[in-house]
């Protein structure tokens, strides 16, 4: 690795931090010993520091007077200690300098409170008893000679003071010299007489008592910029990866998640009696027995799986029932292809005119014919029908109500929709009647004959977009409290409110959100800003199609109650149970520390290549020299050249190469377009051959980027070390701002992608002799092929024994209906991101 | 005259890509002048439309208070075929503007101004790039191409500018303040820029003649020249519209009382949201004489570098003009590859590009979670506005800096690349 040897000085003086602590007056010890005292004693889980000294106000009396002293320096965790000591050291500090160290204490401890304000001794007593016992002067160099003469916090660069050491302390000239002679800048030797300085200074007063190894250890963080510029960066970035996924592990805790609860209040979830009971019933098994006998003839003459397929018959016969209900009926054909596939479907959709209202705004109630699963969901739209009828005949409904029958879940729902936006495409019809602004959608699956025990709520829109956390919560409420029906999601069916099953429901709701695809007929209604979800009783239980429409039924009244578009509640949230959930505030930081680590070390990188690698100066600590390979003399010349320039130009900072670097990532980027161009337009039994070749592809490609790279393409100068410091510096750049960037839209999503990158982080070039740098590059390169994104793709497909060309049709689908974005994602960061981090270490073999 | 094969292919190249795009496509343009980053109240396309169908109507383009562009755009602009059935011809308009107006950066490049002036001379002037490369950073650069495929108005102004400068660094100073005159006809703040430009025409005018003219009466002459300029341009105007006061509320008016609010990505939009009805006008008052401030300041500070001045002035409107845009930004982005040799003094570049690079994509992330999914609010994109000004701000106290470090450099040549710290 091209260290570089001359790196600047710190922005800080460690030194000065250090003498700042040794200067502290005695009474700003004892008070930060103590916090620390009762802060390691609140570590015990015995006895609670916090009950005994806490400032409660019911429990002062006169037995408990120790308690107004004691508040102050007790703390309830570390940050809260340490924030507080932080705070306070200086403002104490300043304070007992000017006023001394007994009126602090006076002050302090509660002599000054107010009530023993009598009691105070004057100050001028104070004063003199303290001028006699001299606590100030007790302390090493509290007054030191660089705040009389400089004032505060100034350093000390001025040579006679240096020189006043140097005749005080001939012990240490040779000290002294040494780096003048090891040929430093001048600034760098200014600093270590500064360190220098400090030292002596306090070691004269503490007679030499503590150990060197301190102040070895700060000399040579000052001196060894080194650690600064490429070992903290290193362990800043592992240590935001590590926060990150722990930060996401601790948020199953009931310290960190939250109960749910209605913040609308307009939704009075539950409040009004359903009365879809009784007769109604036979109304559903009437119309059951008719779409039932459609079935039935259907099978007998019509096509292949006729029981699944809707057939103009079926939405001949839904149209004619929503007509005889008398709702305004109207149906819409759709198309539409991918990847070589056609789907095409007719909707049916009735609207039932609000008598209260001006129809501007309206609900939703969806059945498709097939759930999102396939099956047949019979129960389903005959429970949409009866509801028809029976909400067409109440005078209460403030907004319209729009019944829609798609044929599919995946397809229909987005025909409608987009349709209902005129933002449709030409495949797809327009609507001869619509009605006003959508405020909500509910999506009926029932797709078994018997009875149920629980409903599944899906809740998971497209690209991870979630609809507003009170609609969810109102389906619980009413699930829950009115009707006495469970609720589950995320298909966790059996939940013991476990930590492990807690975790287990936020990562399943993570790996839906990420992914972005559309989970049910809902789905598509969330990129319009439209609440939906969707109701799938489970389970075998005495709950019957009743019981699921007067769910549906009280939903409906609690939507009808909206003023306004459900807003209060949040967009963002993660759920863990069906009455528990962390907020985007509290998760959110976990995918920020994830993006994060990928910004520190790009910056990290840029001010490392600002800075001259030269390898003549011998102050470099030994070891980070290796032997020089063919690879390191040239750069070393260029080098030497640009030193040379440096010197006529006078500054210290160093021009950055920065074309070849840009070019190339941006063009990495731009050619991220290839694939996915490719996997979404080829046909679908080409996929898993597509996969496959690109996995080869992904193995060679690097390879000879990097040989292109190391022989100067050719063309230009060959490349700089410092370009390739450049080329990751900007790769993890953009890697750290799209992912930041996508945080605030999918969490999920950037969770995972940053995860899968953590490892470009830490890669670089590396060097050495070719008997190491062959077999460690070759090995980095093969895990890295791991971790390429058609490896991943494979990985996962052979873990869940899904077929890959399933998953990638569903994934081109998505992209060419649903207006899916996952794939950009993958092959516009991630996949460049990757193959820049391969190309690096490929890099170390030419 | 020779034919520069590099600027040919680069002004070529800058094309073809433009053609390219809105070939590949289609929906690109119309996305873009959507976007509130891109097109503003006064420099919107779509609004010009309406004006447009209003004016060929025979109607008052500004009936109904959406146009608010100066009206000699609308004869302009009738005679381009309808961009409803036929966009490729505006389009490749848009196209040539741009490519002039990198002609004027490159003729501004190949004058050395920015370097070498009557009263000043770099310290690096052996780094710098030719005019090729300088037109082509502006023709790339992605802020420019989102311009231009918007078809935002705000280019007009811009070649105003550009022709302006380009005109004073080759002498011409009747032509700079003409073309001076336009650009402030069209969008009022370039007259801000008139002081620095006559400051740049007269020390040309007097290093190219024997003796200094007369500054007072050199100033006096080049006023009147601007001001006849416009004055010209406003009778056309009354021309064509017929009534003088209702054209000057509309456009002028509107500049100068910001009563559209839409979003952009400046700082007033938000502010005058939230503000009193009762402290409006002190605070536009405010808000311009704030503006209008730097350019005092400015000029006496960098008097040594005119063309300079006229840089940092662009790169402050593009922070605080009541309605900037991403257009403005790339204009101050366009003069900066001028002084590439000031870039090795700047000490906060990359913080601000990355602020920039952040802000560009955060942008439009957070005001689709406010606007679209309805899961954010204004302050999410207000906030990344306020980083967009901080990248821009920092950016361009950077390069002032620089320019100051070079000016103290050339008077005390002995202390130079001393480390200095700001106090």
């Amino acid at each position: 690795m091209a260290t570089p040897a001359a790196l600047p000085p710190l922005p800080f003086n460690p030194g000065r931090v250090r003498s700042y602590l040794v200067r502290l007056p005695l009474f700003t010890r004892l008070v930060l010993l103590v916090i620390l005292a009762f802060w390691l004693l609140e570590l015990q889980t015995i006895w609670s520091v916090v009950e005994w000294g806490a400032l409660i106000p019911n429990e002062i009396n006169l037995g408990t007077m120790y308690r107004l002293n004691t508040y102050p320096i007790i703390h309830t965790g570390f940050f809260h200690a340490f924030l507080n000591a932080l705070a306070l050291t200086p403002l104490l500090e300043r304070f007992e300098a000017e006023h001394g160290t007994l009126t602090s204490i006076a002050l302090f401890v509660g002599l000054g409170l107010g009530y023993l304000k009598v009691l105070v001794p004057p100050e001028k007593v104070l004063r003199w008893i303290e001028g006699k016992l001299n606590l100030l002067g007790r302390l090493p160099h509290y007054v030191s000679v660089d705040q009389k003469t400089y004032g505060r916090d100034y350093i000390y660069n001025s040579a006679h003071l240096v020189s006043s050491v140097r005749r005080k302390f001939p012990v240490n000239n040779a000290e002294l010299r040494a780096p003048q002679q090891a040929g430093l800048s001048p600034s760098t030797r200014r600093n270590i007489r500064l360190n220098l300085l400090v030292v002596v200074d306090w070691e004269t007063s503490s007679n030499g008592s503590r150990s060197m190894a301190l102040k070895s250890a700060i000399r040579n963080l000052r001196n060894n910029p080194q650690l600064l510029f490429v070992r903290l960066p290193n362990i800043l970035s592992f240590l935001c990866i590590v926060v990150g996924v722990v930060w996401l592990l601790l948020l199953p805790l009931n310290d960190y998640s939250r109960q749910t609860y209605i913040s609308e209040n307009a939704l009075l979830p539950g409040q009004v009696h359903a009365y879809f009971t009784g007769s109604e019933q036979n109304i559903f098994r009437g119309y059951k027995k008719e779409l039932q006998a459609l079935i039935q003839e259907g099978r007998e003459n019509g096509p292949q799986n006729p029981e699944v397929e809707s057939t103009p018959a079926i939405s001949n016969k839904i149209y004619s029932i929503l007509q005889a209900a008398g709702l305004k009926v109207a149906t819409q054909k759709y198309e539409y292809t991918s990847a070589g596939i056609g789907y095409q479907g007719e909707n049916v959709y009735g609207i039932i005119h609000a008598p209260r209202g001006d129809a501007t705004e309206a609900i939703v109630l969806v059945a498709a014919w097939k759930t999102a699963d396939d099956e047949l969901n019979l129960n389903g739209v005959t429970l949409a029908l009866t509801l028809a009828r029976y909400f067409k005949r109440w005078s209460l409904w403030s907004k319209d109500i729009i019944f829609v029958f798609p044929p599919d879940s995946k397809t229909g729902t987005q025909a409608w929709i987009d349709a209902y936006h005129d933002l449709h495409p030409a495949s797809v019809q327009s609507l001869p009647l619509k009605s006003g602004a959508l405020q909500g959608a509910l999506v009926i699956e029932y797709p078994f004959e018997n009875h149920f025990h629980t409903l599944h709520i899906v809740y998971d829109g497209v690209n991870g977009q979630l609809p507003n956390l009170d609609l969810f919560n109102t389906a619980v409420a009413i699930a829950g409290g009115q009707m006495g029906i469970g609720a589950n999601l995320q298909e966790m069916w059996k939940h013991d409110d476990s930590y492990q099953d807690r975790l287990k429901t936020i990562l399943r709701g993570m790996t839906k959100q990420g992914l972005g695809y559309a989970t049910g007929a809902h789905s598509s209604f969330m990129p319009y800003h439209i609440d939906a979800i969707t109701l799938q009783p489970k389970g075998e239980g005495w709950e019957d199609e009743m019981a699921l429409g007067r769910t549906i039924e009280s939903l409906c009244r609690s939507l009808n109650n909206l003023l306004e578009h459900l807003h209060q509640s949040f967009f963002f949230y993660l759920l863990m149970q069906s009455n528990r959930f962390v907020s985007i505030g509290t998760y959110l930081p976990s995918a920020m520390l994830i993006a994060g680590n990928f910004t520190i070390m790009a910056i990290a990188l840029w001010m490392r290549t600002g800075y001259y690698s030269d390898s003549n100066k011998p102050s470099v600590p030994a070891g980070s020299e290796g032997p020089k390979s063919k690879s390191d003399q040239k750069p070393d010349l260029v080098a030497q050249k640009e030193v040379t320039e440096t010197k006529t130009v006078g500054s210290a900072v160093a021009e950055r190469v920065l074309a070849l670097p840009l070019s190339l990532v941006s063009g990495l980027h731009l050619l991220g377009l290839v694939p996915l161009w490719t996997f979404n337009t080829i046909f679908h039994q080409y996929f898993t051959a597509a996969t496959y070749i690109f996995v080869v592809v992904d193995i060679v490609l690097p390879l000879i980027l990097a040989a292109l790279l190391s022989n100067g393409l050719g063309i230009a100068r060959p490349i700089v070390p410092q370009q390739y410091l450049l080329i990751k510096s900007f790769a993890l750049l953009l890697l750290g701002l799209s992912l930041s960037t996508l945080a605030t839209l999918n969490f999920s999503l950037s969770f995972m992608i940053g995860l899968l990158c953590a490892p470009l982080s830490f890669i670089t070039r590396i060097q050495g002799p070719a008997a190491v740098r062959y077999p460690i590059s070759i090995l980095g390169l093969a895990l890295l092929n791991l971790l390429s994104p058609p490896a991943v793709l494979i990985g996962v497909c052979w873990y869940t024994g899904v077929p890959i060309e399933t998953v990638l049709t569903q994934a081109a689908f998505g992209w060419d209906v649903w207006g899916m974005w996952t794939q950009v994602v993958v092959w516009c960061v991630w996949w460049p991101a990757w193959l820049i981090g391969c190309v690096l270490l490929g890099s170390s073999m030419f | 005259m020779a034919v520069d094969r590099r600027k040919v292919a680069v002004f070529g190249a800058a094309f073809v890509l433009r053609l390219l795009l809105i070939c590949l496509f289609p929906s690109l343009p119309d996305l873009l002048t959507g976007r509130v980053e891109v097109s503003t109240p006064v420099n919107s396309f779509k609004r010009l439309q309406e004006g447009l169908y209003l004016y060929t109507r025979d109607v008052s383009p500004y009936d109904g208070g959406v146009f608010h562009q100066a009206p000699l755009l609308l004869p302009l602009f009738s005679l381009l075929p309808d961009v409803t059935t036929n966009p490729v011809p505006t389009a490749i308009f848009y196209f040539l503007v741009d490519l002039l107006n990198a002609h004027a950066l490159a003729t501004i490049s190949a004058s050395g101004q920015s370097v070498q002036s009557r009263l000043h001379s770099a310290m690096r002037k052996h780094i710098r790039w030719d005019g090729t490369s300088v037109a082509a950073w502006f023709l790339f650069n992605p802020f420019t191409i989102a311009t231009c495929l918007a078809r935002s108005t705000s280019v007009l102004t811009t070649s105003g500018i550009l022709f302006a400068v380009s005109s004073a660094v080759s002498g011409n100073s009747l032509n700079a303040m003409l073309a001076l005159g336009f650009a402030s006809y069209l969008s009022l703040y370039p007259a801000l820029l008139f002081v620095p430009l006559a400051l740049l025409c007269y020390d040309q005018r007097s290093q190219n003649s024997a003796q200094a003219p007369n500054t007072a009466l050199f100033i006096l002459q080049h006023g009147a020249i601007l001001s006849g300029g416009i004055a010209g341009l406003l009778g056309l105007s009354v021309l064509i519209t017929g009534n003088f006061w209702e054209f000057m509320t509309a456009t002028y008016g509107f500049h100068l009382l910001v009563p559209d609010l839409t979003p952009n990505v400046g700082l007033w939009w938000y502010f005058f949201i939230e503000m009193f009805d009762s402290f409006r006008e002190f605070f536009l008052g405010v808000f311009w004489l704030h503006l209008a401030s730097y350019v005092g300041g400015l000029t006496a500070r960098l008097r040594r570098q005119p063309l300079f001045i006229i840089t940092s002035l662009l790169g402050v409107f593009a922070v605080f003009k009541p309605y900037p845009s991403i257009s403005d930004a790339s204009l101050f982005f366009a003069l900066l590859p001028l002084y590439r040799h000031l870039f090795p003094l700047m000490r906060y570049t990359f913080f601000a590009i990355s602020a920039l690079l952040y802000s560009s994509l955060l942008g439009p992330a957070f005001y689709h979670l406010w606007i679209y999914a309805g899961s954010g609010n204004a302050n999410f994109f207000y906030a990344i506005t306020l980083v967009w000004s901080l990248g821009l701000s920092i950016l361009l106290a950077d390069v002032i800096f620089a320019a100051l470090r070079d000016e103290w450099e050339q008077d005390h040549p002995e202390r130079k690349g001393e480390e200095v710290k700001q106090v």
